[in-house]
């Protein structure tokens, strides 16, 4: 039996090198890929979730350790041809249109990418109607809606509407994040969900999908 | 006789007893708005936000991008405008590097985004650094003069010896990009602070120019946020900072930082940076500090200006709500020395622009000093 919480660990640290070592080895071993990703590489990325949520680490830190399970994934692929990385959920995530700030978006899909979501993500500066597309086409399971400004802010909660008035909103839950966006913001706009930070944002849709 | 609003301002930012506290209030994000969207109220059709800050009673922050401008020897700089974008190409002996930014005040911000950054891969390392030694700085004071006059004495001239930002968080932020930045900072740490070194010569050079006008405070850096900014703060933000805190401090100029982010693990690094105000400050709910928690971690030696988050100014919060809070602001203040009233960082433009009144109304009932707690 190989010991996941090596690989685990290497993805905490951010160690690229070692964690490509260590899946190389796994495989050797005749661990099962999947089996790599969800007890290595998701659990690392699950602790640095919760390590970015308390405080303890910061962006540089998440970023390395993406970048090492990334590297080590990249090791797994071929031998995942046949049977795809396992999924938790699809989420399409985006900034609002007019807004051109993307840091906290990209953390919160870097993290739901790392811990078993199939992420579809849309960018900055995106128009209400992709993301309703999007929803309707990668039969996503959850919206993640960003926003930095006061001024774009109120546009997540018309593209709340724009899923009810297009006969999604039933199928999709919709969590929302970004800098002014407050938990009582989330409920005044009908949001299903509001995570502070990429670590949250890993717990908060888990829930949102009884997982 | 009476102090005007901007005499009061000053005074509470060099930690001078006042009679209450004042009160420099910031509407540029609804006014921008409003007025591309002819949706400014009725009675402020055709009106400037410094006339309409006076009428509600308010000391007023206007914005201007810098005392200075940047000028280019040696290279040849192409601009394409095809509104809201602006491609720049800089040709310079060495190479070319571009970027790509959208500018549009309609929807209420004042500044430029990078869409695409200039800093593409490690073979833009020499023409950035060749561009930022051949920038020469030029002074920018008619346009400094013309917001200054339009303020007169009802509130501040908010602006910088350079650009909004130290060099350090230039390079981060408009230069390389955050996410890109810590990679390079991984893999080229001795590119990354020859760049750094490179984009302090120049904000040196832009001091320089910047002392011959009569700007009161300074505002150098700012958009700063926890987890971004708290693993290089001591390393790369604090020295920095000194060096212009003394600079501006030497010749009697006070310094300021835009702190609208997420603070809570940078304000114990704060005060090593010799900075007198901290202004922007945005509490909880939007974000994870709150103003007592503020007051304790910056010391009696930093002044803060701010204290209402932007989305209370939201209709989600009623007047009632909106009463509340500000009473308890001024609670979590007492006893309210060293301190500005301000939005962290605007007032939206969906917000409410009789509140700004309000705020004055209070001020008058609860915010006469010393605050009791």
């Amino acid at each position: 039996m190989f010991n996941y919480s090596l690989i685990s660990q290497a993805i905490e640290t951010g160690d690229r090198d070692e964690s490509v070592r260590l899946t190389n080895e796994a495989l050797r071993a005749g661990m099962d890929p999947p089996d790599i990703i969800i007890g290595g590489l998701q659990a690392g990325m699950g602790v640095v979730g919760d390590k970015y949520s308390s405080g303890e680490y910061f962006l540089p830190d998440m970023l390395m350790a993406a970048r090492a399970m990334k590297t080590a994934l990249a090791v797994l692929k071929p031998s995942l041809a046949a049977t795809g990385v396992p999924t938790i959920g699809r989420v399409v995530i985006g900034t609002v249109t007019g807004d051109m700030h993307d840091v906290g978006k990209n953390v919160v899909a870097t993290f739901l990418g790392g811990s078993g979501f199939e992420v579809f993500d849309l960018g900055l500066n995106v128009p209400d109607q992709d993301f309703i597309d999007e929803v309707r086409e990668r039969k996503a399971d959850i919206l993640g809606l960003s926003a930095l400004l006061t001024t774009t802010m109120p546009i997540m909660g018309r593209i709340i509407k724009g899923l009810e008035e297009a006969g999604l909103r039933s199928g999709v839950r919709v969590i929302v994040g970004g800098a002014p966006v407050t938990q009582d913001y989330a409920n005044y706009i009908g949001a299903d969900g509001y995570a502070h930070d990429g670590g949250k944002a890993i717990r908060a849709c888990r829930q949102l999908l009884g997982k | 006789m009476a102090m005007t609003q901007k005499q009061r301002i000053l005074a509470a930012a060099r930690g001078e007893k006042l009679d209450k506290i004042p009160f420099g209030a910031r509407i540029d994000v609804w006014y921008n708005y409003h007025s591309a969207h002819g949706t400014l109220p009725e009675k402020y059709k055709g009106w400037g936000q410094v006339d309409i800050l006076r009428d509600q009673g308010a000391g007023s922050q206007v914005r201007l991008w810098s005392v200075t401008r940047e000028e280019y020897r040696d290279m040849e700089v192409v601009e394409k405008h095809d509104p809201p974008y602006i491609d720049t190409e800089y040709r310079t002996p060495l190479g070319t590097v571009t970027k790509k930014e959208v500018f549009d005040t309609s929807e209420g911000p004042w500044i430029k985004y990078e869409m695409e950054k200039i800093f593409k891969s490690e073979q833009d390392y020499p023409v950035i650094k060749y561009l930022m030694e051949h920038t020469v700085p030029a002074d920018n004071f008619e346009a400094y003069q013309k917001v200054r006059d339009e303020v007169g004495e009802d509130g501040m001239v908010m602006t910088a010896a350079g650009l909004l930002w130290s060099p350090v968080q230039r390079v981060m932020r408009e230069i390389i990009g955050y996410e890109q930045f810590f990679y390079e900072l991984a893999d080229r740490p001795a590119e990354v602070e020859a760049l750094i070194e490179v984009m302090k010569d120049l904000e040196r050079r832009k001091f320089e120019v910047a002392m011959g006008c009569d700007l009161e405070i300074f505002n150098i850096c700012g958009n700063w946020s926890d987890d971004i900014h708290t693993p290089v703060f001591r390393k790369y933000f604090v020295p920095w900072l000194r060096e212009a805190c003394d600079k501006l401090h030497a010749h009697g100029r006070l310094v300021m930082v835009h702190s609208d982010g997420e603070m809570r693990r940078l304000n114990p690094l704060f005060r090593e940076t010799g900075i007198d105000i901290a202004e922007a400050i945005t509490p909880a709910p939007q974000t994870l500090v709150t103003m007592a928690e503020f007051r304790r971690e910056l010391g009696g030696g930093v002044t803060i200006w701010g204290g209402i988050p932007s989305v209370l100014f939201e209709p989600m919060y009623s007047d009632d709500d909106f009463d509340k809070y500000v009473q308890n602001m001024f609670r979590e203040m007492a006893p309210g020395y060293r301190f500005i009233i301000g939005m962290g960082d605007n007032l939206p433009f969906d917000g409410a622009i009789n509140r700004v009144g309000r705020v004055v109304e209070l001020i008058d009932r609860y915010g006469t000093l010393p605050v009791k707690s």
